[in-house]
């Protein structure tokens, strides 16, 4: 309560607490250090954090190093898909002021598998190195069908993106279903795809969704001051000179462009959007510049260490890191749903 | 408190024929409650007949139709070679059981949207059918020979909606609760799902895949029993359910007011409406948006207020046959699961149903 009603004064969230949030801060920078470290030292063959050190510096005998160095390429992935994830998630749940907005509500998982099986089925892609510029392609196209939908006779609104989102969502996935089933090879890429996991992507993912990233995440971090004044209400956002219509359609563009790269790089990965947020809301209160800024500290360090659960959990087998959140952020949010007042 | 009520309630039923809005009209005297009965009598009649004809379809469409001249001596017992295979072997169990199971999700659907409020709500909202689909697969991978899928199915389903009831805190009463648990469990549940599907080899996760879809081939006359049982012991239940549901629909308030304790109420629709969609996910799968559409049709068919029992039971059973008449007659793709037509259809129509409201000024 007392944050919210200080939200108006925007400046003053920041000045109100330096310490706690230099604090929280360091904490978080702490955290994703391990993470970091955590995600090149564990899985199948561990290495000790002096291997890595010696890697690092340019030591280290071969074998430790092809390990070690094998290791990059899924931490990248999930240091950017992570930040992705939780910046798109704190967009959505600020855009549309529903707690539980997350990137799969806006259609963006069902558009890529789409495009992926119908990729695969009819122009005869394979291999990752072609099927993530469809996923990307298709993230954003529903992205943009899901926008023209939701806006269909004048009006706009969150709910209605929402609920166009899910709309397409199913009739998308009667279709990736109908094609996976009759073309067994199909139904394998989408199979293996749909679980999301950091494993076996590489650089090549990486540096294909970097810049639509990096575009996302600029222009969620252009639109905090805009976010900020929208928490009062439209109107007096409006009276302070910013338009909520713009301010919406942008970050919602924000929010695709991200969710579509952390998609279309690692496939779907349900709760990093949905969760973080919410950690990060208790952790720095309402000023949407600090919750983007500390949302791209800790969705990379909730999905880093999901990824090296899963690799610890059933050694020398992996678990997907998808799987890994879904049953890490499910239980969490059933507690949650304890908490709820009263009727919704 | 009680002179408030005393007060307001004399009020508010003197100003019902005044403003004569679609739930009041079923109540306030014989002159204005006659068209609406008409118009669900002539709807249910009319459903009835269209769900005879693609029966009948049913059974006499394709190469191995059964000609409707034979069609009513066959069903007298009196058929012999091809017939009478596909009458009691191919066609037959499959027609029953699609009949009774989408009877199932439709009443199911009704008396969970009329709780809900929300047309969105059905129990595949709160996690049934992701739940069912996780407790096939674990079956499938976990107790590939002890546990039949089927069964599995069902404990999956009676497990998450546990799951459900227990996390809220509140059981069954409190929707929003009901939506975010069942969120969830969902999520959960297809993640199980999808690593079972990742895990297992390719024939098994396709079969697999296809179960999880919602599929009505090669039912037997076993399923068509469990079903029917189902049905016939949770209509009158349902029928009870309906007068208290369709006061409780008019606010918390307002039915406590009345004496229909609505928290008891929505438990008992809930609890129904749940038996109800995992038995027809026991023998059918978790078979997509008939319990969403069947509702929401029947309300926009009859114009009438209150939870729309029968029309939605009749619907949904007409939307399952006409789904699987589809999916065993077009040629398009070759024995898809029914699961994905009711899908592509129930999303369009729910995508259409949202564009006409936003497209109405506000």
């Amino acid at each position: 309560m007392t944050t919210l009603s200080r939200i108006g004064q925007g400046p003053a969230v920041v000045r109100q607490g330096p310490a706690r949030h230099f604090a929280a801060g360091a904490l978080c920078l702490i955290l994703l250090a391990l993470a970091v470290l955590a995600s090149v030292m564990f899985g199948s063959k561990p290495t000790s954090a002096a291997d890595v050190l010696r890697v690092v510096t340019g030591d280290g005998d071969g074998y430790v190093r092809t390990v070690v160095e094998s290791r990059y390429p899924r931490t990248a992935l999930g240091l950017l898909a992570g930040l992705c994830l939780g910046v798109a998630g704190t967009l959505m749940q600020g855009i549309t002021r529903n707690p539980l907005a997350e990137p799969g509500l806006l259609g963006i998982n069902a558009g890529a598998s789409a495009a992926i099986v119908a990729a695969t089925a009819f122009l005869g892609a394979s291999g990752q190195h072609e099927t993530i510029w469809w996923a990307l392609a298709g993230a954003l196209a529903t992205g943009v069908v899901v926008h023209l939908i939701g806006t269909a006779g004048g009006g706009s609104g969150p709910v209605r993106l929402v609920l166009a989102g899910a709309v397409l969502s199913a009739v998308l996935a009667a279709f990736i279903q109908a094609v996976a089933l009759s073309r067994p090879q199909v139904f394998d890429t989408y199979r293996y795809w749909v679980v999301g996991s950091l494993g076996g992507r590489g650089f090549d993912a990486f540096w294909a969704v970097l810049p639509f990233a990096a575009v996302g995440f600029a222009l969620a971090v252009l639109l905090a001051p805009g976010l900020n004044a929208m928490a009062m209400g439209d109107d007096k956002a409006a009276s302070l000179g910013v338009s909520p219509a713009r301010v919406k359609g942008a970050g919602l563009l924000a929010a695709t462009l991200l969710s579509a790269a952390a998609t279309a790089a690692v496939g779907p990965i349900a709760f990093v959007g949905l969760a973080v947020p919410h950690l990060v809301r208790v952790l720095v209160g309402a000023d949407f510049r600090l919750q983007i800024l500390f949302t791209s500290l800790a969705g990379p360090t909730l999905l880093l260490f999901a990824d090296v659960i899963g690799r610890v959990l059933l050694r020398p087998q992996e678990l997907m890191v998808g799987v890994v959140t879904a049953f890490v952020g499910a239980p969490a949010l059933l507690f949650a749903v304890r908490r709820m007042r009263g009727a919704a | 408190m009680k002179t408030a009520e005393r007060i307001d309630t004399p009020a508010v039923t003197a100003s019902r024929p005044v403003r004569p809005t679609g739930r009041s009209l079923v109540r306030i005297g014989p002159w204005v409650a006659v068209p609406v009965r008409r118009r669900t009598a002539i709807a249910a009649a009319v459903t009835l007949l269209l769900l005879l004809g693609a029966a009948v379809a049913t059974l006499s469409l394709g190469r191995l139709g059964i000609d409707p001249a034979d069609l009513p001596s066959a069903l007298m017992g009196e058929a012999t070679g091809k017939n009478a295979f596909v009458l009691n072997r191919l066609r037959g169990p499959r027609l029953v059981v699609a009949i009774a199971t989408g009877a199932a999700f439709g009443l199911s659907g009704a008396l969970f949207q009329s709780v809900t409020r929300n047309p969105l709500g059905s129990p595949d909202v709160i996690g049934l059918g992701a739940g069912s689909g996780a407790g096939a697969a674990a079956a499938a991978l976990f107790f590939p020979d002890v546990v039949p899928v089927p069964v599995g199915a069902l404990l999956g389903a009676v497990i998450a909606m546990a799951v459900v009831y227990f996390s809220t805190g509140s059981g069954f009463r409190n929707p929003g609760r009901l939506v975010v648990a069942g969120i969830g469990v969902a999520a959960m549940s297809t993640a199980l799902t999808q690593y079972v599907v990742y895990a297992v080899e390719r024939d098994k996760a396709s079969a697999l895949t296809a179960y999880i879809n919602g599929s009505l081939a090669a039912r037997s006359w076993e399923d068509a029993t469990t079903i029917w049982l189902v049905l016939l012991v949770c209509l009158p239940l349902a029928a009870l359910l309906a007068r208290p549901l369709s006061i409780v629909e008019m606010g918390d308030d307002l039915s406590t007011g009345l004496g229909a304790r609505p928290a008891r109420t929505a438990t008992a629709a809930v609890s129904l409406s749940i038996v109800l969609s995992a038995g027809a996910v026991s023998v059918a799968g978790p078979i997509a948006f008939v319990s969403l559409t069947a509702p929401q049709i029947a309300k926009r068919v009859t114009r009438g207020g209150g939870p729309h029992l029968v029309m939605s039971t009749l619907l949904g059973a007409l939307l399952l046959v006409l789904a699987d008449l589809t999916a065993q007659q077009l040629p398009l793709f070759d024995n898809l699961p029914v699961g994905l037509y009711t899908m592509a259809v129930g999303g369009a129509y729910l995508g259409y149903l949202l564009l006409r409201e936003w497209k109405r000024p506000a």
